[in-house]
């Protein structure tokens, strides 16, 4: 027998039992690590709850912010917020999913659709104040758009045109290629197949990468503040709809604001212990929220998916 | 070898007098004196489609090589020989599937009966072509849409809206199919819930809907069970009644059961083509013998 | 497609290989077996030898199980191989060829068992000479297309197609003389009924090698000649491919 024979049947036990002990000590490790990550986002929930839920109230939800921290309340904060997510959705969405059906679809396949695939790609990773600087330079300075409701969503709309975009492709790279040869054999144009096969299977994906762009536009303060929000505002914007025709007004799209970030920073940058206080408030309906935009997205994922597998 | 033999007369015959003849779409047929005894009368066939020289090109790989064939209608013509002959490469080119991909190419001509086109032209619109020849693929691939929606979609891209006339064609491609009876309670239910036998049939209903003069069918059973692999064989044979049908298939015992005619393709090159009755016993080429008696190539 | 020796075994399936060699080789083996036994069946009635007319007909069970045996592997092959072409035709041409084998033995059998009666007769001097010449022409066609289907020789087997008729045209002239016989000497009918039965016998052989010769005609060519003109056969034997 040579040095290397096979293991006889007793060894095979050990064997199996050595490879058992690494994989659940693998498992252990593993479950040790989501712990800690779910852990640590609990305690930050814990202790942002602990801080500001005796804050919470309908008073705060729906007061303007006041020199007086026991005064104060976000309405103008949430409500900016609301609105420029209004605006980063209609101009993010549209323009992600028509950018991505373009290059997954239509776009030959050359060099230049490389570059701009290539692009699209690092523009998710470009931070986000650089865009800010942008539009502060361009919305704000060139085309005079001024610091206003528009400027902010446009901004956040190019922050998530990209992980729209990413999403979208990929949400349509998953339909199986059966799919679209099979509406091709049927006689369907290009265009049939986009709008009556692609687009419908593909939107589950679609959503979902809307609902994390979304998400992670509403945390952000960098590019607001670059372009200038303000800190303090005590009244609302114009409402949206009027009572006397055309009904619907888009003033606000050109009113000043502020967004919950901004104000949470604003009242963390306060000496006073009160103002603190209320910024956990604060950010804890801002974490509210997000949660809430992630759930809906699980929850839209899980509904189209149970229609649609391949 | 440069051309293809065309074993025995019969398909000798068929490809020869189509040439002589363009401008007509019949030929004679005549059945070989020596095959057993049966029918010695000359038939008459007409062509479905008549290839000739016809070649592909994916970008700079020739994956055909001047391929000439016909088709007689409203019999079965099966394609058989080993993976990347180019078997399924030649049924894509009949609809032109190939023209979704980049950088593909034809040469030569299929001439699509009764009205003589060039299936492969470049003035032809493929999507005229696509509506004219149905299709059904190897993996069974119904849309994530009701069983209805699934059979009805070829009309709705024909642009017909009448609900009435559209529930006739469905009803009616249903029943050829011969799934009919297994889904009349459920056809707003998903075409994705079935089993893999009853999807498959789904798209040859999808495909029969439309009435197509033409049926191409690529390994439509490969990923079938034998029960449900028995149903799509018997489906094919009622369908000769009505249609024309192309068939590739990898089984070469399920190309002598339905087949009316066999090709047998190797390295993009028609080797022989006969009908199927002498190409299993008898076939006129090494190369058919050694693929179809599984010997070394 | 021609079917030759060498290519017969090139399957990529070894066993498929093995089992239509074996195939081959049983019935090349049956076909001994027969051939030994109508020659001594003949020798038996030639020189009125008792033995070895019980030898012949004691080994007629073995012709049986062999093609019993063969049947069976035939079956084995068409259910498990689904074989096509050539081989399709081997085994369609092998199962048909042992029908014929046992039939000869059969008729081997009755020659026998004249032999025991002229031996129990005691008419040494009443040998049938006449169907002597009758039985060469049989035991050599039986010899010749056994080697036609060893070889896979087609003209071998045509040759043998043709020779039939002569076994033919030799079976009539015999059974004219002893219909002379039994006219000229009515004490000589039963021995002579006998000889027309051993004359019948031979000449069913010489049918049944004319059988396997067309066998082996369509195993190799592929095509079906009986009831088929002959001119034409050899037309389309020799026609190249």
């Amino acid at each position: 027998m040579s040095a290397a024979a096979m293991p006889d049947r007793r060894q095979l036990g050990t064997i199996i039992s050595r490879n058992k002990l690494f994989e659940g000590l693998f498992a252990l490790v593993g479950l040790l690590i989501v712990w800690i990550a779910v852990l640590i986002l609990l305690a930050l929930f814990i202790n942002l709850a602990i801080d500001g839920a005796p804050r919470l109230s309908w008073a705060f939800l729906f007061s303007f912010p006041s020199r007086f921290p026991e005064e104060a309340g976000i309405l103008s904060a949430w409500m900016g917020t609301v609105m420029v997510m209004v605006v980063t959705a209609l101009v993010a969405v549209p323009l992600g999913i028509a950018a991505g059906l373009y290059l997954e679809e239509y776009a030959p396949k050359n060099w230049l659709t490389d570059i701009i695939e290539i692009n699209v790609t690092n523009l998710a990773g470009v931070p986000s104040i650089i865009y800010g600087l942008l539009a502060l330079g361009l919305f704000v300075y060139e085309f005079d758009m001024g610091q206003t409701v528009r400027v902010a969503g446009l901004v956040l709309a190019l922050l998530i045109l990209p992980v729209v975009i990413v999403s979208t492709r990929e949400a349509i790279r998953s339909i199986p290629y059966g799919i679209r040869e099979a509406a091709y054999a049927l006689g369907a144009d290009q265009w049939q197949v986009v709008s009556q096969h692609i687009l419908p299977y593909s939107r589950s994906g679609i959503l979902t990468g809307m609902i994390v762009g979304l998400s992670r536009a509403i945390g952000e303060t960098a590019p607001v503040i670059t372009i200038g929000a303000l800190t303090f505002i005590a009244f609302l914007p114009p409402s949206p709809i009027q009572g006397e025709p055309p009904f619907i007004n888009f003033d606000w799209l050109a009113s000043p604001f502020t967004v919950l970030p901004i104000q949470i920073f604003n009242w963390v940058s306060r000496p006073q212990q009160e103002f603190h206080l209320n910024a956990a408030a604060a950010g804890l309906v801002l974490l509210t929220m997000t949660l809430l935009m992630n759930a809906l997205a699980v929850w839209l994922r899980y509904r189209f998916r149970k229609q649609i597998r391949w | 070898m440069e051309t293809p033999a065309m074993n025995r007369d019969a398909c000798g015959d068929l490809a020869d007098e189509a040439h002589n003849r363009r401008d007509s779409a019949t030929v004679k047929v005549r059945i070989d004196a020596s095959s057993r005894g049966r029918a010695k009368a000359a038939a008459k066939l007409n062509l479905k489609a008549e290839v000739k020289e016809l070649s592909f090109y994916y970008g700079d790989y020739q994956a055909l090589k001047g391929i000439n064939l016909v088709v007689p209608e409203y019999k079965v013509t099966a394609l058989i020989g080993a993976s990347g002959c180019g078997k399924s490469t030649f049924l894509r080119c009949f609809n032109r599937m190939h023209d979704l991909y980049p950088n593909n190419r034809y040469k030569g001509e299929i001439t699509l009966f009764p009205d003589a086109i060039n299936i492969v032209g470049k003035k032809v619109e493929p999507l005229e072509i696509r509506m004219r020849i149905g299709m059904v693929f190897q993996k069974p691939n119904p849309f994530p849409k009701s069983i209805y929606e699934n059979v009805a979609y070829g009309l709705r891209v024909r642009g017909v809206r009448r609900r009435s006339m559209i529930d006739d064609h469905v009803e009616h491609a249903l029943q050829q199919a011969g799934l009919w009876d297994e889904v009349k309670d459920r056809l707003d239910k998903s075409g994705l819930d079935l089993s893999g036998g009853q999807q498959q049939r789904v798209c040859i209903a999808r495909a029969l809907a439309t009435e197509p003069e033409l049926l191409l069918l690529d390994e439509p059973t490969s990923a079938l069970d034998p029960i449900a692999t028995a149903k799509i064989e018997e489906l094919i044979s009622e369908l000769k009644d009505t249609v024309t049908v192309l068939i590739v298939t990898h089984n070469m015992q399920q190309a002598a059961r339905v087949s009316d005619y066999t090709a047998f393709m190797h390295l993009g090159k028609l080797i022989e083509y006969a009908d199927t009755e002498t190409l299993f016993t008898n076939p006129g080429e090494k190369q058919t013998e050694d693929y179809i008696t599984g010997r070394y190539g | 497609m021609d079917t030759d020796r060498e290519n017969l075994t090139h399957h990529i399936s070894k066993s498929f290989n093995r089992e239509l060699e074996d195939l081959r080789n049983r019935v090349l083996r049956m076909g001994g077996v027969v051939e030994s036994q109508l020659t001594d069946s003949l020798n038996a009635v030639a020189n009125a030898n008792e033995e070895l007319a019980h030898s012949v007909i004691e080994h007629d069970y073995q012709l049986n199980e062999m093609e019993v045996e063969i049947d069976e592997e035939c079956v084995l092959i068409l259910a498990r191989r689904q074989p096509a072409a050539s081989d399709l035709r081997l085994v369609f041409a092998m199962m048909k060829t042992i029908t014929d084998l046992e039939r000869v033995g059969d008729e081997a059998k009755k020659i026998a068992k004249l032999a025991l009666k002229l031996a129990e007769s005691k008419l040494a001097d009443q040998r049938y000479n006449e169907i002597a010449t009758l039985g060469w022409y049989a035991s050599d066609m039986l010899h010749q297309v056994l080697d036609a289907l060893a070889r896979l020789d087609p003209e071998l087997a045509l040759e043998i197609c043709k020779k039939e008729q002569v076994v033919d045209r030799e079976y009539k002239a015999i059974m004219r003389q002893i219909i002379t016989y039994m006219m000229e000497d009515p004490r000589t009918i039963s021995r002579s009924l006998e000889a027309a039965w051993a004359a019948r016998a031979l000449e069913r052989i010489g049918d049944h090698a004319r059988n396997i010769a067309e066998n082996v005609i369509y195993l190799v060519k592929g095509k079906d000649i009986r009831h088929t003109d002959m001119e034409k056969v050899q037309d389309s034997i020799h026609r190249p491919k």
